[in-house]
């Protein structure tokens, strides 16, 4: 009699909302909660303002950071205008024009979040710092301005390049912000009068030829921004005090009293008690959005239970109530929030979407293997799971070999209850030894070392970076490996040419790609390969290049010069972190459609040359036709051929070979003018749904219009193994072989960004505690086999409902209702229905 | 294809290898689905493991109609009428040339040759999994001592690489082989359906002594210490075969009398229907297709006879259909 359980992968963005409501809250956070979401009914938000120096050619909207998001381009001159168009007159200082940029831009910043931005504290909050989303003038001289409008929107600029490499199926590329780890706990340590007096000493160490130079520029620049947060808090701790006055409810006038005490200390000076520190933490983190004129990128708080603990253990020592830590916690969580607000009459609910990541990582190992779960680590979980539903700040919890059963069981549990993963799981040994990794490859080992490596935390999505000295541009290239496979099938040109959907224009035939020549020529399959690889090395090259025209024009034009003093290594040097200032700075290239790629090269392989299914005259012509007239052809391709994802060893080493391939490809690059060293991820964000739309058919199967593969996982319902099968070959492509007898350990990793992996699961799999420890089991398999990162999710009713109305899309899926298993699609649809019925049941 | 191997060790007949499997024993498993069963239960879920020949499948939602299956079956046995494909069973051989052909997986080969060696490496490679759950390989079916050498020969070469293993049986089987799979079993899920001789006849095809005779040797051989297998009695509730309180009362009573301090559990598996479609697809009657599922009350009631049948009422526990809804009525009661 069978067992059973189903998994195919599926983007979180795909499943249902979760049914899950938040529980155990106070009034207060009840009050701020519901106050938080009902959005655009609020009388307080922190909705965008912009602010301009009042010159005729000044501009807020720097269209770079937006170059990773191609639905948005058409929108760039609409953009730049309205936030133009609205932007309130800051006076200037008599001098600003003879300042240097990074000075310009730091004080700007620093008049408008002072004295410019009301300052507000909602009913009850015990946290300040309310408005921090802001548009601020670039800053620019007339010269300045027209010289980055010649490099941006100019004919030749970086707009038309993007959106060039984006229509044809390359992907894309932009300087973005965000995404890092600042150097929180240094300021919760020393405050920022420590950084200043940090500064200080920089710029009277620099030799007195480089008074004037660009380096005391920066860090003149630097000294003004680290004094924003300290006048800012000023001003909130005259709020509390106003307040005190007003109210009649002595509780809460002790809160403010001790809130303007708390504001009166931090963030200028260090932390002692948790209130303080969270106070700290807070204030900083929300400048950085300032700073950058974006809300919340990737912006990531690293090990908070660890470095927030000493705080909090002081504090419970000196008596602070433990529901009171986690009552502060959930007004940070409450601000956090917030960051939404900058949209909020645009696009559905409210602006909120989940295109932010305010990250932060949970429990995991320290630099002697031993588990670092820890008090704060559980409340922390706790305020999570009764705060859920909520977005931000993203929780991302580690696991490793000792992990703690107890921690396991809480993850599942939640899990459980809330139809799918409410946070991230990282696997400490994968993800470290892929840190190591880009240490040895590109001659940092003296910043990443075994002994500080288990550091690291994750920001934005899952990417691997260490904390408060690394900025490795996480999301900033986005290549399809799926375009070097079709400029293979034609020697170097577009299988199909572009047409402008909004001109009609077609494109002239001409060939952009490596000269290959003609594949029908290929005697071999290995002959078709080394034309794949001078055509991947031709995309990666051509991002690689797309990349330094915007990474140059932002280190020329768009310092941050607050956010360069909480990243090590910008104030030793004097360099921003726009310009390479941090100790660590990789740009990472995310490899998109992999599954896709390796299934189409198997495809290749196995229909013309292995099978002789057809000619590669046949397969070039199926695919140009969109596999129109040649279904059986595409039908062999998709249920012949074999793929990676089912722990075959064959299609897998496949994959490993294409993962060598690219990920060698991409380690030959640095940034030119900012000598950052490329490394490998597998992200995707949401490009393997929208560019399916723009790539032409595979030789997969796949033809245009449909989904590509989602980051490392296999093409959707090719895992017909099941989730070990899955998760072995996501093993298997990261760290090759298995050492021994079917265990992969954890030693190596190619990717030293991590790689997105998602599995779903029948609900059923955790309906018990019984079964909840076989899930548990899993995630300790998976820590031994699988990869960096793993999101879960349930399959729940709604999505059996969708496998009924389209079957097609739902082949592998099983589902298990007894000790018994059947293909969902194959079962009549009362039987269905049945099915539907009691896997709706079983999850309440 | 249709002949067995002389070297039955070497070589077996199975349907597929179950991955991630959380039904057939403790922890996180791989289930091996044998082919062949000597017992043929009128309520079988697994029609296609009954047959020790490999049978062919067709799916109609999948197939595109191309025909390719006609030219390339070589003994011309394929042909098309009105309600799609024909197959004309008594001259197929089962050698798979239609399946290689079939763009769509439309027809699928139930039953594949393996050999012990490659079907122990595919099974390690879930070994992480079987190590952090305390679970490891199952050799389900069918009844996989219908072909006890390969069983056998399976079950010893999983355990040389430290594999745990469970054993499946409907214990219809010879007691030597039994007893030599016993000596490489970790678990043991032993099937025992009807106490009643005649009744057992009428529903299953065979007599019951002899699988008495094996749960008996079960006992033995773990007293003996040859066996270190966990035991775990499992019987299907069949309404108006199985399920009646007279019978459940009755193998309550043989547990009781033969196998105290032996058994660990006593899984009452509930009746479903998932395998109506696959009857269908095999060109088979079903007598159990319009048969509803349990509710929980009834599920409630069976159980209820099980845990004041004698045995350890804390043993007994159910699976299946109405498990879920089944629990929540536990803990409510409970609490």
């Amino acid at each position: 009699m069978a067992g059973h359980v189903a998994a195919t992968s599926r983007a979180p963005s795909e499943r249902p909302h979760a049914i899950k409501t938040p529980s155990n809250l106070s009034p207060r956070i009840t009050w701020l909660r519901d106050y938080y979401f009902s959005g655009t009914a609020r009388a307080w938000n922190n909705e965008f303002t912009s602010w301009t120096t009042g010159t005729p050619w000044d501009f807020q909207f720097n269209e770079l950071t937006f170059y990773i998001v191609p639905e948005t381009y058409t929108f760039f001159p609409t953009f730049r205008a309205a936030f133009r168009q609205t932007a309130r007159r800051v006076d200037l200082d008599p001098h600003f024009w003879s300042w240097s940029l990074p000075e310009r831009r730091a004080w700007f910043l620093r008049r408008v979040m002072t004295r410019s931005l009301p300052c507000e504290i909602l009913p009850g909050d015990l946290i300040a710092g309310a408005r921090f989303n802001v548009m601020t003038s670039t800053c620019l001289t007339s010269k300045e301005a027209a010289e980055f409008d010649r490099l941006v929107v100019g004919k030749a600029g970086t707009r038309q390049a993007v959106k060039w490499a984006h229509d044809h199926g390359y992907g894309n590329a932009g300087a973005t912000s965000g995404h890092l780890i600042p150097d929180y706990p240094r300021v919760l340590k020393h405050g920022w009068r420590g950084i200043t007096q940090e500064i200080e000493q920089a710029l009277e160490a620099l030799p007195a030829r480089e008074k004037q130079g660009r380096r005391a520029a920066q860090l003149r620049g630097m000294l003004i921004a680290a004094g924003t947060a300290r006048e800012l808090a000023a001003r909130y701790e005259a709020v509390c005090e106003n307040l005190v006055a007003e109210t009649k409810d002595p509780t809460r006038a002790r809160e403010l009293r001790q809130m303007a005490r708390n504001l009166s200390l931090v963030p200028w000076g260090p932390s002692s008690t948790f209130w303080e520190a969270v106070q700290s933490l807070w204030l900083t983190h929300m400048l950085v959005m300032s700073d950058e004129n974006y809300p919340g990128p990737g912006l990531s708080f690293g090990r908070i239970d660890q470095y927030l603990l000493p705080y909090w253990q002081r504090s419970l020592a000196q008596g602070m109530d433990r529901e009171l830590g986690k009552e502060i916690l959930k007004c940070f969580w409450i601000h956090c929030n917030t960051a939404y607000d900058a949209m909020i009459r645009t696009g559905a609910h409210q602006g909120i979407t989940a295109g932010y990541g305010q990250l932060l990582s949970l429990s995991g190992r320290g630099p002697d293997g031993h588990d670092m779960t820890n008090d704060l680590t559980w409340a922390i979980l706790e305020v999570i799971d009764e705060m859920s539903p909520i977005l931000e700040p993203k929780p991302n919890v580690r696991l490793h070999r000792g992990s703690p059963d107890a921690l396991l069981e809480k993850l599942v549990d939640m899990i459980a209850s809330s139809q799918g993963s409410p946070f991230l799981l990282n696997f400490d040994e994968r993800s470290e030894a892929g840190m190591l990794l880009e240490a040895r490859l590109a001659g940092l080992e003296k910043q990443i070392t075994p002994a500080n490596v288990a550091d690291y935390a994750s920001v934005g999505c899952l990417e691997n970076t260490m904390p408060g000295n690394d900025r490795s541009g996480t999301v900033d290239v986005n290549l399809n490996l799926l375009k070097a496979v079709e400029l293979t099938l034609t020697g170097g040109y577009d299988l199909v040419p572009f047409a402008d959907p909004m001109t009609g224009k077609t494109d002239a035939v001409t060939r952009r790609g490596s000269g290959t020549g003609d594949p029908t020529g290929f005697r071999t399959f290995e002959q078709f390969w080394a034309a794949y690889a001078a055509q991947n090395r031709f995309i990666t090259k051509l991002l690689v290049d797309l990349y330094e025209s915007s990474e140059s024009v932002r280190a020329r034009f768009s310092p941050t010069p607050y956010l360069s003093c909480l990243v090590r290594g910008c104030i030793e040097k004097g360099l921003d972190v726009t310009q390479g200032g941090a100790e660590i700075g990789f740009v990472t290239i995310e490899a998109v459609t992999f599954a896709t790629t390796v299934d189409s090269l198997l495809a290749v392989k196995h229909l013309v040359y292995d099978r002789a299914a057809c000619t590669m005259e046949e397969l070039v012509a199926a695919l140009k036709d969109n596999w129109v007239g040649h279904e059986k052809l595409q039908a062999l391709a998709a249920n012949k051929a074999p793929k990676y994802g089912r722990d075959d060893n064959e299609a897998d080493a496949m994959a490993r070979r294409v993962m060598e391939l690219w990920t060698s490809e991409t380690w030959r690059h640095t940034t030119r003018s900012t000598h950052r060293q490329f490394r490998p991820g597998m992200l995707s964000w949401n490009y393997w749904v929208s560019d399916g739309f723009v790539l032409a058919a595979s030789p997969d199967g796949r033809p245009k219009g449909k989904f590509l593969s989602n980051a490392l996982c296999p093409s959707n319902g090719a895992d017909t193994n099941g989730p070990t099968a899955n998760a072995n070959s996501v093993g298997k492509v990261l760290a090759g072989e298995a050492e021994k007898d079917g265990v992969r350990f954890a030693t190596e990793n190619l990717l030293p960004n991590g790689g997105s992996h998602t599995i779903s699961f029948n609900p059923t799999m955790a309906r018990d505690p019984e079964h909840r420890a076989k899930l548990a089991a899993f995630l300790r398999g998976y820590a031994r086999n699988g990869g960096s990162a793993l999101q879960i999710n349930m399959i729940d009713a709604e999505m059996l409902r969708d496998a009924q109305a389209h079957p097609e899309s739902y082949r592998h899926l099983l589902v298990r209702v007894t000790g018994y298993n059947a293909y969902f699609t194959t079962v009549g649809k009362e039987l269905q229905d049945e099915i539907i019925a009691r896997e709706s049941h079983a999850l309440r | 294809m249709s002949s067995v191997e002389p070297d039955g060790e070497s070589t077996g007949l199975i349907l597929h290898v179950q991955r991630l499997s959380t039904e057939d024993g403790p922890g996180i498993r791989s289930t091996v689905f044998f082919k062949q069963c000597p017992l043929s239960c009128r309520w079988c879920h697994n029609p296609e493991s009954i047959s020790a020949q490999p049978q062919l499948q067709w799916y109609s939602t999948r197939c595109m109609g191309c025909h390719s299956c006609v030219g390339a079956c070589p003994s011309g046995c394929i042909s098309f009428g009105p309600q799609g494909f024909l197959l004309d069973r008594a001259r197929c051989d089962g050698c798979g040339a239609c399946v290689e052909e079939c763009p769509t997986n439309a027809l699928e080969l139930l039953g594949r040759r393996v050999r012990v060696d490659a079907l122990a490496e595919e099974l390690a490679k879930d070994r992480a999994y079987f190590e952090s759950s305390g679970g490891g390989v199952t050799l389900s079916g069918g009844e996989p001592l219908a072909q006890s050498g390969f069983a056998i020969a399976l079950l010893q070469r999983l355990k040389e690489k430290g594999i745990a293993t469970a054993l499946d049986t409907c214990g219809f089987a010879a007691t030597e082989g039994m007893g030599q799979a016993l000596r490489s079993t970790d678990t043991l899920l032993f099937d025992l359906k009807i106490m009643d001789r005649v009744s057992h006849m009428a529903f299953t095809g065979q007599p019951n002594e002899l699988i008495l005779k094996n749960v008996l040797l079960a006992r033995t051989l773990r007293e003996a210490g040859e066996t270190g297998a966990r035991l775990w009695i499992r019987t299907p509730l069949i309404p108006g075969a199985t399920a009646t309180r007279e019978n459940i009362v009755a193998i309550g009573a043989f547990i009781a009398e033969h196998l105290d301090g032996v058994l660990e559990r006593w899984e009452l598996c509930a009746f479903n229907n998932l395998c109506r479609e696959q009857y269908r697809r095999l060109g088979m009657e079903w007598a159990y297709a319009e048969t509803p599922l349990y509710d929980t009350s009834q599920l409630d009631e069976i159980s209820g006879w099980a845990r004041a049948s004698g045995v350890d009422p804390s043993r007994v526990a159910v699976t299946g259909a109405a498990r879920a809804a089944y629990s929540r009525t536990e803990e409510t009661r409970r609490s």
